[in-house]
Formats: C-alpha cells, sequence, structure tokens
C-alpha cells in the first residue's frame, strides 16, 4: 500500500508542476492581448476596466512602426523566395547526385544554425563595411538569406528523401529530358518539403533580433527593431497590439504548416505508440 | 547518379552566399580580433598593429561577470526546461487520444514559432512594474530592482522557449522508448515514479542530453531575452559584443569576444553531434 501512497504523491506533484508550466507558458500571453484591448490612455495594471481599439489605432498610425512593418515584411518575402530557390537547387544536387566532399558540403551548409546570431550580425557588419557595402535594404537581405538557408536545405533534404530516385529514372528512362524529369517529377514530390522551409525561412526572418539590430540603417529598419527600441525606450501598448498581430502570423504559419505537412510529421511518429 | 560538371554548376549559388555571408565574414572578424584598438576611434585603424590584447582582455575581472552570468543563468534554465519538459513530452508522447496528441503538438509549435518580442513583451508585463504579480511580490516583500529577481525573470524569459523546445525534442526520444519495460518492472514490485527514474530516463538518455545540449547553446547566445528582462543590470555576452559595437565602437573588443562566443558554441555542438553519432553505432 505504501507503494500505492508514493506513487499517488508523486504523479500530483508532476501534474501540479505541468499545469504551472502551462500557466507560466500561456497566461502572460493572454494578459498582453488583453491589455492590447485596454481603453485606459495610460499603462495600468491588468485587467483593463474598459476595452477599446484605441493602441491598434496608434500603432497603425505611427509612420515610424509602419515603415519598419513594411521593411519587414518586403525584407521577409525576399529572404524567404532567395533563400528558398537556393536551398531548393542545393538540396536537390546534395540528394540526387554522388560527388566527393558531399558531407562535408551538407554540414557546412547546415552550420548557420549554429553560429550565434550576435556573431553573424557583427560579422557581416564588419565585412559589409569593409568591402563598401552601406545600404540599408542589401545589408539586411544578406543576413536574413544567410540565417534562413540552412532552414530551406534542410527541410527540402527531408521532403526529398522519401522521394525514391526511382521515380525520375523511370521518367528518364521513357524519354524525358532531365528538366522535364525534374519540373514533372521530382519537384511536385518535393513541394512538401519547400513549403515547409519557405515558412520556416519566413518565420525566422520576421522574428530575427540579433542579426538585425546590426544592419539597420537610421531609415531601413526591420519591425522587431522598431519594436525592441520603443521597448527600452517606454513601455507603451501599442507594443501589446503589435505583439497581438505578430501572434496571428505566428498561427497563420502554422495553420500553413500543419496544412501542407501535418504538425505530426515535424516530429515523427516514433516506434511505440499508446 | 554521379554528378556532372552542369549540375555542380547548380551549387554555385549556395556556396557563394555562403563564403560571401559566412566564411569571409567571419575570417575577418578573427583578424580584427588581433588588431590594435586605440579608444575613442571607431573600430582599429587600417594599419593597426598586431596584438593579443583583445584576448588578454578577456580574462580581465570586468569580463568574468558576464560569462558567469551567462553560463550560470543559461545552466539554471536549461537544467529546469529539463526537468519539466521530459514529463510533459512523456504525457504527450504516451496520449492515445490521437486529437489530444495532435492538439498538444499543435500547442508547443506554436510556442516555439511564437515571436521573441510577444515572449519578452508579455513576461515583462506580468512580471514587470505593472505586472500582474506586483501585489504579490510587495506581499512577499521582494523587490523588483533586486538583481536576483531579475535574475530570474531573465531565466523565465529562457524558458519560455526551451520549456517546449525541450518537450518537443524530447516526444520523439520517449516515443522509442518501449513502454513495456517500465511496465514491467512495475509489476515486479517498483513504484511508478521509481520505474520510470530507473528504466525510462536512462533508456533516453542521450535524446535528454542533446536537449539539454541544444537549450544551453540557445541560452548562452541569447539576446533579446537578457536586453530586455535583464533592464541592463542582467546582461549576457552577446549583450557584451552588442555594446562594444554600439557603444564603443571597440571593434577589435567585440571581434575577441564574438570568436570566442563562436568556440563555445561550436564545441557544444560537437558534443551533441558526438552523442548522436554514437546513438547510430551503439544502438
Amino acid at each position: 500500500m505504501a507503494k500505492r501512497h508514493g506513487d499517488d504523491i508523486a504523479v500530483c506533484l508532476v501534474a501540479l508542476v505541468l499545469a504551472c508550466t502551462l500557466i507560466f507558458l500561456v497566461v502572460p500571453i493572454i494578459i498582453s492581448a488583453g491589455m492590447s484591448f485596454d481603453a485606459r490612455p495610460y499603462l495600468a495594471p491588468f485587467p483593463p476596466p474598459d476595452l477599446s481599439l484605441q493602441w491598434y489605432e496608434r500603432f497603425f498610425s505611427d509612420p515610424y512602426m509602419l515603415r519598419g512593418l513594411r521593411t519587414s515584411l518586403v525584407l521577409a518575402l525576399t529572404a524567404t523566395c532567395v533563400s528558398t530557390a537556393i536551398g531548393t537547387v542545393t538540396a536537390f544536387v546534395i540528394d540526387r547526385y554522388e560527388f566527393r566532399g558531399k558531407e562535408v558540403m551538407t554540414a557546412f551548409f547546415l552550420s548557420p544554425l549554429v553560429v550565434p546570431g550576435v556573431v553573424v550580425g557583427f560579422a557581416l557588419l564588419l565585412f559589409l563595411s569593409f568591402v563598401g557595402v552601406f545600404e540599408g535594404f542589401a545589408r539586411l537581405l544578406a543576413g536574413h538569406v544567410i540565417i534562413t538557408i540552412p532552414y530551406t536545405i534542410r527541410t527540402t533534404l527531408a521532403g526529398l528523401v522519401g522521394i525514391p530516385p526511382s521515380l525520375s529514372e523511370a521518367a528518364l528512362s521513357l524519354g524525358a529530358t532531365e528538366r522535364q524529369a525534374f519540373w514533372d517529377i521530382t519537384f511536385p514530390l518535393a513541394k512538401t518539403g519547400i513549403v515547409a522551409g519557405a515558412v520556416f525561412a519566413f518565420a525566422f526572418s520576421m522574428d530575427d533580433v540579433a542579426v538585425s539590430m546590426f544592419l539597420t540603417d537610421p531609415t531601413t529598419y526591420t519591425l522587431p527593431v522598431a519594436l525592441i527600441s520603443m521597448m527600452r525606450a517606454n513601455f507603451d501598448l501599442s507594443i501589446a497590439a503589435a505583439a497581438l498581430l505578430l501572434i496571428g502570423v505566428t498561427l497563420a504559419l502554422i495553420l500553413v504548416l500543419d496544412r501542407v505537412v501535418g504538425l505530426d510529421k515535424v516530429i515523427g511518429q516514433g516506434i511505440y505508440r499508446g | 547518379m554521379k554528378a556532372t560538371r552542369t549540375t555542380m554548376l547548380l551549387l554555385v549559388p549556395a556556396c557563394a552566399a555562403f563564403v560571401l555571408l559566412l566564411v569571409l565574414p567571419l575570417l575577418n572578424i578573427v583578424n580584427e580580433s588581433f588588431k590594435f584598438f586605440e579608444p575613442g576611434r571607431v573600430g582599429s585603424a587600417e594599419d593597426a598593429p598586431y596584438t593579443l590584447l583583445n584576448y588578454s582582455e578577456l580574462f580581465s575581472a570586468a569580463y568574468f561577470n558576464y560569462y558567469l552570468t551567462t553560463f550560470r543563468l543559461g545552466f539554471l534554465a536549461s537544467t529546469i526546461a529539463l526537468a519539466i519538459g521530459f514529463p510533459m513530452a512523456y504525457v504527450v508522447a504516451r496520449m492515445r487520444w490521437e486529437l489530444g496528441r495532435k492538439l498538444s503538438i499543435g500547442f508547443l509549435i506554436a510556442l516555439m514559432f511564437l515571436s521573441v518580442l510577444v515572449r519578452v513583451y508579455s513576461l515583462e508585463l506580468t512580471f514587470g512594474a505593472v505586472g500582474v504579480l506586483r501585489p504579490v511580490l510587495r506581499f512577499l516583500d521582494i523587490s523588483q530592482n533586486d538583481r536576483t529577481y531579475t535574475e530570474w525573470v531573465v531565466i523565465a524569459g529562457l524558458l519560455h522557449y526551451i520549456i517546449p523546445m525541450s518537450a518537443l525534442t524530447l516526444v520523439g526520444t520517449i516515443q522509442n522508448v518501449n513502454p513495456r519495460l517500465a511496465e514491467a518492472a512495475m509489476s515486479l514490485g517498483a513504484a511508478r515514479w521509481k520505474a520510470h527514474l530507473s528504466v525510462t530516463v536512462p533508456l533516453s538518455i542521450r535524446g535528454i542530453l542533446s536537449a539539454f545540449l541544444i537549450s544551453y547553446t540557445l541560452c548562452i547566445s541569447a539576446f533579446v531575452v537578457p536586453m530586455v528582462l535583464g533592464k541592463g543590470r542582467v546582461l549576457f555576452v552577446s549583450n557584451l559584443i552588442y555594446n562594444r559595437f554600439s557603444e564603443i565602437a571597440n571593434y577589435p573588443g567585440g571581434s575577441s569576444l564574438s570568436v570566442m562566443l563562436l568556440v563555445v558554441s561550436l564545441l557544444i555542438v560537437y558534443l551533441i553531434s558526438r552523442i548522436s553519432i554514437r546513438r547510430w553505432e551503439g544502438g
């Protein structure tokens, strides 16, 4: 009976810790979502007594924020396109062809994942100034491409691994050119991995601060950088409005990911279930 | 298929991007880190002599506090994340209810995708000056300007990302541990918690170690969390690098710090890869 007793206590304790963790993970987000609708004209304790959209109005009428938002969107889209194009081609060659130094090259292409963002940003800043690139958007694009390429290569590779090469070989032996075999057979099958990579690239580009902080100029800056400098100056609630917008973007990306890949696939099924 | 010359040409864009945007910039900061810095300048002079001063400076007492803060808080956060992430992953991995499983995984992924700005802002609204916890803190007589309190707020900021991350990493690990083994231990008389501690945990030790090391690399290179939640009192090495750049324009000093942070991160990643390689070799 003593054993049962110990078990009950252990289970209760673990359940309590997990419940507290869930509260810790979720409640702050609910608070900032709630505060973004606060009708009081100043920052005051939660919960807001009245609701209004004033912080959203303020966010959308602030030219500084809007400029950041526009740069962020254009930058994320451009970086995603460039990274997805380069990543797809590279992953395709790595997956389908044999050549010397393939393993080393693959590891090398994934390496930016382990370089701290601050180091990437600082190194790029010094190097780009050294070679004479001072234009803000070009600098930011350089930084965002190098931090997003690893994601596009990795997910595209993961998508390609499941496709047997015999399919495109069959197309080739039936008279298709290599180009036709790629566009008609391999590409449609690899689309899942490519889109997942693009989603990751977009999300990371939209969210980056560490690299972008170094590469902005007074007129070209991203929304996260604008929000950070605002957060350090004063804790205005229009940041809460921006936060809720960013949560919306996150949820939209998750839905796309689920539609295209299925969330279960992201972490794999494992051998033993239930 | 054997690669032809034309297919190798397809690798040119990626190689060019990596050499131009990663290799050369990193080599450049290695070079810069050996240059002599004259205070008051922006960066080093073009003909500055080479010196080891920037590296000996890394060992000065003033820097030591930053390393201590970074590595200590990173270690605390990664350990807590593991202690919470493991049972959390266990619950998700063994969930029989298919929709619940899918929703939990979706929930964890959504938390990982969440913008770091939303995280720090929400935590600041909760634990900060107008936070919900303010009356509780006043009741417990904890000052919000207290350094220990600020440190825990920074740890909370790190945990908000690495708890879902370690849980997701460990779901895959736990799924590969046969549940019958722990059941066997229990039917032979072991208490449930003891069965898990002596069967499930050891069998997933490699996954646990790599989850820990991944969390640790992320923590020690954290930038936004200490910058906003640390309020200038709790700073990490990455913040120090940024300050070298933005406040005193000491590029050589920032470079030697960057090289050090990079080497530490690479060492940890090397450890991770050793662990996962052994998993494939040793079963």
